[in-house]
This record gives C-alpha cells, structure tokens and sequence, in this order.
C-alpha cells in the first residue's frame, strides 16, 4: 500500500526553506565566478555599512536632541525619514524582494500561514528594510539615552512601525510584480518613473515662484498628516513623556489599526498568489502584414560600409534596444535630468553669485552623462541569454562582435552628448575653447578607455538579465565593483589633468593631455580587440552557461 | 580529397574531477546520416559542444571536413550548421530578423539572405507570424526556426542536438523529409536524439556514448549483427541500445525493491 505524505507543521516548513536559501547560498559560493562575486558583495557591503551606520548616528544625535530639548513629537520627523525610506526605495530600484521567487514554493503543500510568514520574512530581509530596523534602533538608543522612562513607549510604536512597514512594503511590491508582470503595464510605470524623476527636478523652481503663496495651503493642511503612522509614533511617544496614557493607548491603537489594515490587505493578495495567480503575460496577437515586414527587411540603413557581422550585431543590437522599453526609457533619463537642471534659473543665479563659470560646470555635466551611459556596457551580454551562442557557432572572431556592440553603445553617447552640449551652450554659453576642445578629447578617452574594461568585464562576470523586467534584476557584484572602479580612475585621472592645467597656467595643457590619453586609449583599445577575441574563447563556457541557465 | 566528415581522435572532456567524455575516436563519412546516442549523463551534449566549438576539450583533437578545429576555427564554422542544446536563439526578434541576422553571421550577401529567408520561413511553416518575436512563438516553432538558422548558410555538416524534441508530427515529418534530401546532397548530419524509433528510421550509422566512453560505432546493420548475430535481422534499436547501456541484474533488483509506489 503506497504512503500517504504526513502533514508538516508551519514551523518545519519555514525551517525548511530556510535550509533551501542556506543551501542554494552554499552551493554559489562553490563556483570560483561567484566566489569573485561575493567579494564585490563585501566591497560593496561595506561602502553601504559606512551609509547605514552614519544615517544611525545622524538619527540617534537627532532623536537625543528631540527627547532632550523637550520637542518628543519631533520624533515623527525621524520616522517619517524613515518611512519615505523603507516605502519609496523599493519602488525606485524596482526590486521588490529578493531573486528567488518564493512562489516557487507552492508545488509542495506549504501552509498558508508559512506561505505568508515567508514572505513578511522576505520583506525584512532585503536592504531597505534591514537598513530602516537599523535606523529605528538607533533612534531608541538615542532616546533612551536622553530619557529612560520613554523607552516602553518608543518600543511599542516601534515595533508597530515595523510591522506596518513590512506590511505595506510587501503589499505594494506584491501588486507591482502583478502589474508589472504585463509587458504595457511594465512601460507605462518606467515612464511614468522617468517623468516623476524628471518633475522632482521642476520642485526647486515651482517651490521659488510659489513658496510664499502655497505655505499657507501646506500649513492648514499639516494637521492632517499626524494621522499618519510617522506622526502617530512621534505623538504617541509625546503623550507618554508628558504622562497623558489615555492618548498615548489612542496613538497607540490608532497605530496598530495600520498593520493589521494592510496586514489583512496582503494577507488577500497572498492568498490570490496561494490559490495559484498566473503572472506571465500573454503574447499579443500577431497582425498579419507581410508587406510591411518585408519592406522593412529590404530597407537599407547604411551599414553596407561595414563587414556583414559587424553590421549583422548592430542592427540586431539596435532592434533589442527599441524593443526594451525599460533600456530604452532609462537612456532618455540622462539628457532629460540634464535638460531640467540647466533650465532652472536658480541654477544660473547660483552659478552667478558664486562665481561659478560654464568652464567648470561644462566637464561636471558632460562626466555625469559618460558615467550613466556607460554602465550598462560592463554586462553587455546581458540580454542575449541563449543566443550568445550563435557568436560562438557562426564564423567570426569575436572582435566584431565587440566592435558591433561599442559601436552601437559609441553612436548613443554622441547623441544623447552631443543633444546636452547643445542644450547647454544655448542656455549656459558656450564655455572657452581650451575647456570646450579638453572636455570633447576627455570624452574620447574615458568613453574609449572605459569599452576595453567594460568588454573584458563583459566576458569575466557575465549576468544574464531578463528582457524588459525591472523586477529582481542584479548584476554582478564584481561587474559594478570593476565599472565603479574604471570611473573612480578615469575621473582621478581626468581631475590630475585639469589641476595640472590650473597649476601650471597653461590653459592648453588639458587639451594637448587628453588628445594623447584618448590617442592611448584608442590604440589600447584596438590592441585589446584581439586579446579579447582570445579571452572570449577562453571565457565561452562560462558565458554561455551564465546566460543559457 | 577526404571523405571523412567528422574526425575525433582522443576526445576527453574533463569537469574538474569528473570525465564527462573519456577519449572518444569518432569517425563520420561525409554525407552520412550519424546517430549519436547515450542515456541521460552519458556525455552526449559534451561531444556535440565540442565538436560544434561551444566547449573546449581538455584534451585530444577534433577535424571537420580535413580541417583541425583547433587551428582553423573559422573556416571550419562556415561549413557546419548548428541546432545546439537550449537552440540559441536571440529571443526579442522576429524569426525573419533572426535569419537575417544568422545569414549575414555567416557572410550570406543581402539579397541571398532575404531569398533564403523568405524560402526557409515558408517551408518551416512560420511564415504567417511576421511580427511576432521568438519569445512569443511556441516550443515546436522555436525548433524549426534554429534549424532553418541551421541550414540557411547550405553547412556541409549539420549538429543537431535533440531536433524534435517538441515538435509536432507533422512537423517533425516535414523536417526529417529536409534531412533526408540534405544527406542524399552529401550533406553530413550528426544528431543526438532520445527517441530511438526516430533515429532507427533516419539514421545510417550510429554511436552509442556511455558514462563518457563510445562504446559503440557503426551501421545499424553492424551493430545488430554485432549483437544479435546472423538470426538478430529483426532486433530493434532499442533492443541493441539497451544490451548495450541497459540497466544491469543488480539495478533492476533494485528498482523492484521500491515497493512502496504500488
């Protein structure tokens, strides 16, 4: 008689999985690529612990200040920071949770109740939420260290705090997935992002013209806002100090009425996910209009000059970029940031008073576009998952794929530069000749100097990204440690030049300096194509397994 | 002038301490029809990457139509078309952008490209989706699509690893009627294949590759011969692949033991 699965205990579960992560962590740390990974991890790790542990003496200054200045309700400020952090950060980087996707889970009988402790658990663990426990940690050392007696009282909004955070964070991540799961949905947000990005920057000037007449509107509607969680905890913990527990116990209630709404609102959506919630979208369907594709087939686009696989990575490099709307999108973020911080006529005034002249702002601005744009070219590979090894199947070196790819990356710089450039001389000015001539050569070399390092990053930590998803998308650790570092150099390198122009009076001289470092750079990165074509062929396993997977 | 297609001498293949494929001599005339065939694990995929350049062998020599792979990669590349494991297709294009691209890949001219394209697209039967891009098209379709990128270049060997697997019946019917026609244009054809019946019917020749070693090469007519004798004309494939590879005494004792699933 066959056995009948006895049923696991919620607990055994979690543990479980628990031992699943543990697991699957231990066996990527076996491989030696991931191994290189975990160091970028660390580095990186540890430039974040220097952010987090600063923002928790900032905070634990800040609430000891409050408490013991008398103003407790101020606490709320502290918390509504904290609040902005833990909801608004998710939603800029779009990845709510972590890779793994624990809906995987279901094919086995998990409990209900396991399904969504796992994934509160999953809201905790990621950085923001880490990040933000840390900070209200700090914040109840400040304050008891200001005065004991509010402690009790600060740990139960607290601890409300987080679990209302938690509660929401996971919610709002949780319908994002399912929104974003279709592909319309998904590029109507990213550019709904782009625009919010782009209006954060109007913010300075409306608030000049507007200030003085909307502060009276703000002020009336100030009352209104300690209705909100942040608030409650800086007015519950106000009451307490001054020994009103009546209004301590409502702020406290009212407080705890936030996580059990939307503990109650996602503990709903994860059933819908429980029951079994299809996220993947459906193709559209397919018109059928052979004319037109063909027509666009036969159409000549120039690169005839070109040798046929060269050619042959461009057009299908530009295809991929017009059908990712998220890439797409994010190359339109630079200029546009761009565009609305020279249009502001604050900027200008600022420039002015302090003497700031276009000779200094001009290579800022230009720097700033060559380090956005150039990211993605240290995981170039990214997108073409299987297909990559059709470059090691078809008869070429790997040379032209490189030179077909940087080609493409080159041709957007210059557009999106060249755009800026223009934006900016008509509204700044044009800055001098020398400057104007150093920062064109200064591009040529941290752009040409930066492709050689970015290709061999490219084939040494390769990650496979999915097409035109924001959700749990990483690169490699090390690929952004290496692409961090090339700009750290370049940038030193960059600064040594211009100081050498200062110091020595010559105004020429960083002109003269970046026309032979772009020269070198441009020889280097020549002489690299060959030694790359080798290293790719070294490097094709590893490739095609962390793309194919 | 050779008539040798495939030539491997000392195939090794090592991960670390495991040897996936353990000094294998593979010999393929040209325009046979090469069956290559092994039970899960067996080092199948291995041989196929190897000979196709997707994988490095950690020793011992492969030569493609007289030309070593090793010093001549190239030129060896432009004579063989590919269907690897996973297809390789580059999914956010459409499949005539795809065989655009891989005609172009493989210095096909443009007007050539377009033609091959067009005829390929028909005869897969993917034609009536223009705008649909590869992600969209279903398992079936994608298959018949890396074949067509396979084949648009007119390769004199062709390496397919698990053809029809997902392939529909009449598919599958329309492209082993292409494969057919190909070997009797000469065209060598090296696939590994799950399904014996498949391979019995298409192939003339055979490997069989076990825990890493090739344990047996020939014409089918050979290996049954080989193992049945002068009495075994009506023995199957899967009877001479499974007194090859097949499961001994012991783990068939074994799998009886599993008392339980009744």
């Amino acid at each position: 008689m066959a056995d009948i699965a006895q049923p696991v205990g919620i607990l055994k579960q979690i543990t479980l999985i628990a031992g699943l992560r543990w697991r699957m962590l231990h066996n990527f740390l076996r491989r030696k690529q991931n191994r290189l990974d975990l160091i970028g991890v660390i580095i990186l790790g540890v430039v974040v612990c220097v952010f987090v542990i600063g923002v928790c003496f900032a905070l634990s200054a800040g609430a000891y200040d409050f408490v013991s200045s008398g103003r407790i309700a101020w606490l709320g400020l502290l918390f509504w920071a904290i609040f902005l952090w833990w909801q608004l950060l998710p939603i800029m980087v779009a990845g709510f949770g972590a890779s793994f996707d624990f809906r995987t889970m279901l094919r086995f009988p998990l409990r209900f109740g396991a399904f969504y402790i796992i994934g509160l658990a999953y809201g905790l663990a990621d950085f923001t939420g880490l990040a933000a426990v840390c900070w209200i940690i700090a914040i109840i050392f400040g304050v008891a260290a200001a005065n004991l007696a509010l402690l009790p009282a600060l740990i139960l909004m607290s601890v409300l705090f987080i679990a209302l955070n938690v509660a929401l964070e996971r919610l709002v991540g949780s319908w994002m997935e399912r929104l974003m799961a279709g592909r319309r949905t998904r590029e109507l947000f990213v550019a709904g992002f782009i625009l919010l990005m782009l209006a954060l920057q109007l913010v300075g000037p409306l608030l000049n013209r507007y200030g003085d007449s909307a502060e009276p509107l703000f002020m009336r509607a100030l009352p209104y806002l300690s209705y909100f969680p942040a608030s409650l905890v800086g007015k519950g913990v106000g009451a307490a100090a001054a020994g009103s527990y009546g209004a301590f116990a409502l702020a406290a209630a009212g407080m705890a009425c936030y996580p059990a709404l939307f503990g109650a609102l996602l503990w709903m959506r994860f059933a819908a996910q429980y029951r079994g919630e299809e996220l993947s979208e459906t193709p559209a369907a397919a018109k059928i209009n052979r004319n037109n594709a063909e027509r666009a087939e036969l159409g000549a686009d120039g690169l005839s000059l070109l040798s046929p696989q060269v050619a042959a990575v461009i057009r299908k490099e530009v295809r991929y970029l017009l059908r990712n709307g998220f890439a797409a999108m994010m190359l339109l973020l630079p200029p546009g940031l761009v565009f609305a911080l020279i249009s502001q006529s604050s900027l200008l005034n600022f420039m002015g008073s302090k003497g700031i002249s276009p000779e200094l702002f001009f290579p800022a601005l230009v720097a700033y576009i060559v380090l956005i744009l150039m990211t993605p070219a240290y995981n170039s590979f990214a997108y073409e998952n299987a297909g990559v090894q059709t470059y090691f199947t078809a008869p070429l070196r790997f040379r032209e794929v490189f030179l077909g790819k940087n080609f493409v990356q080159v041709c957007l710089i210059a557009i999106e530069l060249a755009l800026c450039i223009a934006a900016f001389c008509y509204r700044v000015g044009m800055p001098s000749a020398p400057i104007f001539l150093a920062t064109l050569a200064a591009i040529v070399f941290t752009v040409v100097g930066q492709l050689s390092i970015a290709n061999w990053s490219s084939l040494s930590f390769p990650r496979k990204l999915t097409f035109g998803q924001i959700h749990g998308q990483r690169q490699s650790r090390m690929a952004v440690l290496i692409a961090f570092s090339a700009q750290l150099l370049l940038f030193a390198i960059s600064s040594l030049v211009l100081g050498l122009g200062r110091w020595t009076g010559d105004r020429w001289l960083p002109a003269k300096a970046f026309t032979l470092l772009a020269v070198a750079a441009t020889g280097g990165y020549v002489a690299s194509l060959d030694a790359l074509t080798s290293y790719a062929e070294k490097k094709k396993e590893k490739l095609i397994e962390a793309l194919c997977r | 002038m050779t008539d040798l297609a495939i030539v491997t001498e000392k195939l090794t293949r090592r991960f670390g301490a495991l040897t996936a494929v353990d000094n294998i001599d593979l010999c393929v005339t040209a325009g046979q029809f090469f069956g290559f065939l092994g039970p899960n694990g067996a080092g199948k995929s291995t041989t196929i990457k190897m000979l196709t350049g997707l994988l490095a062998p950690t020793s011992g020599r492969v030569q493609l139509l007289g030309l070593d792979f090793s010093s001549q990669s190239v030129e060896v590349k432009r004579q063989i078309g590919v269907v690897p494991e996973g297809m390789g297709l580059f999914e956010r294009l459409t499949g005539a952008e795809y065989l655009n691209f891989v005609g172009r890949m493989y210095g096909l001219d443009h007007g050539t490209t377009l033609q091959r394209t067009r005829e390929l697209l028909e005869f897969m039967q993917l034609a009536d989706r223009p705008k649909s891009m590869i992600a969209d098209y279903s398992h079936g379709m994608q298959k018949k699509l890396a074949l067509a990128a396979a084949v648009i270049h007119g390769p004199r060997i062709l390496f397919l690893d698990e053809p029809f697997e997902g392939v529909d019946a009449l598919a599958a019917g329309a492209l082993k009627a292409l494969l057919s026609r190909m070997t009797a244009r000469g065209v060598t054809i090296f696939l590994t294949s799950h399904v014996l019946e498949i391979v019995e019917r298409l192939c003339s020749h055979v490997g069989i590759i076990h825990q890493g070693r090739l344990v047996a090469q020939g014409s089918i007519e050979e290996l049954r011969a080989g193992i049945a004798g002068e009495a075994g004309s009506k023995t199957t494939l899967e009877q001479i692949f499974l007194s090859i590879v097949g499961q001994s005494g012991a783990e068939r004792a074994q799998i009886e033991e599993l008392s339980w699933l009744t």
